[in-house]
């Protein structure tokens, strides 16, 4: 009963806490005064609102089935390739194209879409469906390659994926696709965040975060339900499981081809922040990435894992980027040179894996209620001593 | 030790969160140009040698009068590490930083994908070296000042044809590089126009054993073989084409034009010509001042590679350097808007020669200059400047 009012306060919290965000993202794209600070802001916040549905998704797998998988990047590029192939306005395949006679797919969903519900509408719907797309495309190859390796377990099973994903890239690349992937060259032109805006009331912002939430939430409600307490079974003890009558292999696959979709959703976003994608980033190295925020995060935490993409991101991409600079507090530093910003970034990640292993969080979970418990009861323990 | 710890890295953080949000407060009117370039990744040591040419020009020519009232130019970095993923937070980080025009980058792809960034921003944008055409294409602020891809195949196609009497040319690129096979591609196109036989190859990424492209190409019959690679690609293919005593014609593009090739190729038997935009030993004076000015820091000269030979790339991020300030000339203003109004009637003469944009935007030249590498002295010697009409 307790537990019940417990969880109410802390999801209207939630709530409240989601819809002021949502504000302040809005005003961040309109209102605000586009300084230094908000240029910089924006930018790390589309990407770490991205990351983060890409590090929930690996989450469910290594973190709550236990499946120690490494093909996010593959199914990442899966999602944002077919997001930019269907999106490409019909105008620029000549362009886009310019190696491959402008291409075998000459629609785009996004256009098709604004000539019946206006600019903004078939931007807007036009691009989720072809998210939806990208997330579906990951997901089905992801069921048809789980078939054989979800058969394989712990480090096999990661070392199945890994080539997976890099036999995909390759295949990506291959000229003989190019009519549909444009092979080793970029695409680019596609419907992109820049185009989410009604006349000048601009939603660029919002709009991965929105997509971002969506998607996170379904993947709690899926680890809270009758299935996520069969994959934390499976993640525990497999034999157990086995034994308490769950279906490992359709467990196992379920979680798999679940993870796959939110990656190619992730990946379709990706490609919108980027306006332009090629297969060549895509490689094993973002895997690894994903890979440490998630451990970061904490393995089985999704608010953990929510909060280590913003921080990697952000350190990555902007806090940390005076260290290339030379200049420290309008000092001059020589050994601040570019590529400095590497090597203490990795010190910093050596130093959180080696004492603070558990990540940020645990596999424990925000929880407000829970904040301000701990917060009263360091006061109350303050006060004992004083 | 682990409370320590925590408040060790909370300090940094805050730390750096003040150093970014850290603005120059000065009195003086200053204008802000961007280097947007590779320092790291692939092509860092290309980026690199173009922000030198930056750097200096920056050096004899610190200021810029515009409209009557003296400005100093400062130069803002941004590195793009290479990859199309970053480009974004390091075009915000130039247009954050108030920059009134863009130069760079090495690199078309990066350039591509920072194109819509600096667009919106309202922010024009000079390419240095890249080549592709989709740079340029289909907007109106990117400008660029060296030649484009199809011309360079096309260089090349003719070299192969006039010069070396080729049937058969071998094409070896890497596979999920666009500039490699854009430039393939090019050239096929050229090549077979002229009736040569062309055979296109790729090889995956971070591959370092050549031997059998080479012996592919031996096989095939190839009189010539076309590698438009990235220069650490270049230097294995050069060892090993030795080794094996392959001494078929090797051509590449701008890439090649490095001391990192020379050094490779030193004391081998090998035909090597390259493409490129500027030719050492064109313009004495202008030379010696740049080597003074590489050799008097240590710092430049790691930079450059560790020795003082001028790479064309530095040359040319010299002339986009003046090709920005011309621009403002022109205007009348430092603002951005008003120099990207500016940049399609600004004309320059540089050390590379005349420099003028098309309907494009990019610029108009005809002749690219074809260099060989002299295995024995390690220089590269001027073979022609071949025209294409």
């Amino acid at each position: 009963m307790l537990n019940e009012k417990k969880n109410k306060t802390n999801l209207y919290i939630a709530l409240g806490l989601l819809v002021i965000l949502y504000v302040f993202l809005i005003l961040l794209d309109n209102v605000l005064p586009q300084n230094n600070f908000v240029l910089m802001l924006v930018p790390v916040l589309k990407k770490s609102a991205i990351y983060s549905v890409v590090c929930v998704s690996m989450n469910l797998l290594n973190g709550f089935t236990g499946l120690f998988s490494l093909g996010q990047a593959g199914f990442m590029m899966l999602g944002g390739y077919a997001y930019a192939i269907f999106s490409i306005p019909h105008e620029q395949h000549a362009a886009v194209y310019q190696y491959f006679d402008g291409g075998a797919i000459q629609f785009s969903i996004p256009e098709a879409l604004q000539n019946v519900l206006g600019d903004f509408g078939g931007a807007f719907v036009g691009s989720i469906i072809c998210i939806i797309i990208g997330g579906l495309v990951a997901a089905g190859v992801a069921a048809l390659i789980g078939i054989p390796v979800l058969r394989l377990k712990s480090d096999y099973l990661a070392i199945a994926t890994l080539g997976f994903a890099e036999i995909l890239r390759a295949v990506f690349q291959w000229d003989g696709l190019g009519r549909v992937t444009n092979g080793s060259n970029l695409l680019r032109k596609y419907t992109s965040f820049s185009a989410m805006k009604i006349g000048n009331f601009k939603i660029g912002t919002l709009f991965p975060f929105l997509i971002a939430t969506i998607c996170v939430i379904i993947i709690v409600l899926l680890i809270n339900s009758s299935y996520g307490r069969a994959f934390k079974a499976i993640r525990d003890d497999e034999i157990a499981a086995e034994a308490m009558g769950i279906n490992l292999f359709k467990h196992k696959m379920l979680a798999f081809v679940i993870s796959s979709f939110f990656s190619g959703v992730g990946g379709a976003l990706l490609a919108m922040y980027q306006t332009t994608i090629q297969a060549a980033p895509f490689k094993s190295a973002m895997t690894y990435e994903i890979l440490l925020i998630v451990v970061i995060g904490g393995i089985g935490s999704i608010s953990g894992s929510c909060i280590a993409a913003f921080l990697y991101i952000a350190c990555n991409e902007w806090w940390l980027r005076f260290l290339d600079s030379g200049q420290f507090f309008g000092l001059s530093v020589p050994f601040f040179r570019d590529g400095f910003r590497k090597v203490v970034f990795s010190i910093v990640i050596m130093v959180i894996v080696l004492f603070f292993s558990r990540g940020i969080m645990g596999d424990k979970e925000l929880s407000f209620t829970g904040l301000i418990n701990k917060i009263k009861a360091r006061k109350e323990k303050k006060g004992e001593v004083a | 030790m682990k409370k320590v710890l925590a408040v060790v890295l909370a300090l940094a953080m805050i730390f750096s969160f003040a150093a970014c949000g850290e603005e120059k407060a000065s009195a003086e009117n200053v204008v802000k140009i961007g280097v947007y370039e590779p320092q790291s990744g692939d092509n860092g040591a290309g980026g690199k040698q173009e922000i030198l040419g930056m750097q200096y020009a920056n050096s004899v020519k610190p200021t810029v009068t515009v409209g009557g009232t003296e400005y100093k130019v400062e130069l803002v970095y941004a590195d793009n590490e290479s990859s199309n993923d970053k480009a974004v937070s390091a075009a915000t980080q130039l247009i954050g930083a108030g920059c009134s025009v863009v130069l760079g980058s090495y690199g078309s792809g990066v350039s591509i994908a920072a194109s819509d960034t600096f667009g919106e921003a309202g922010i024009p944008a000079i390419g240095v070296t890249c080549t592709n055409p989709q740079v340029t294409e289909g907007n109106d602020h990117y400008f660029r000042i060296c030649f484009l891809d199809p011309f360079q195949g096309t260089v090349h196609a003719n070299l192969a044809k006039e010069k070396f009497g080729a049937k058969t040319a071998y094409c070896l690129g890497q596979l999920g590089n666009d500039y490699d096979q854009g430039l393939i591609n090019y050239f096929s196109e050229a090549a077979k126009a002229l009736g040569l036989t062309v055979i296109p190859e790729s090889f995956p990424e971070g591959n370092s054993d050549f031997t059998s492209y080479l012996t592919n190409a031996k096989n095939a019959g190839a009189d010539v073989i076309f590698a438009p690679c990235s220069t650490s690609y270049a230097q294995l293919i050069i060892e090993q084409a030795a080794a094996q005593g392959i001494n078929t014609p090797l051509l590449a593009s701008d890439t090649w034009d490095s001391n990192v090739i020379l050094a490779a190729a030193n004391g081998k038997d090998l035909d090597i010509e390259v493409s490129t935009f500027y030719q050492e030993g064109a313009n004495a004076e202008f030379e010696a001042s740049f080597k003074e000015w590489i050799n008097a820091d240590s710092t430049n000269l790691a930079n450059n590679g560790g020795n003082d030979t001028l790479a064309a790339v530095s040359v040319m991020g010299y002339d986009a350097y003046f090709v920005a300030l011309a621009a403002m000339e022109n205007a009348g203003s430092v603002e951005a808007a008003d120099i990207l109004a500016a940049l399609p009637t600004t004309t320059f003469t540089g050390i590379t020669g005349a420099i003028q944009f098309d309907a494009i935007g990019d610029a108009v030249r005809d002749s690219a200059v074809i260099k060989k590498a002299n295995t024995t002295t390690e220089s590269w010697e001027f073979v022609a400047t071949q025209t294409v009409k």
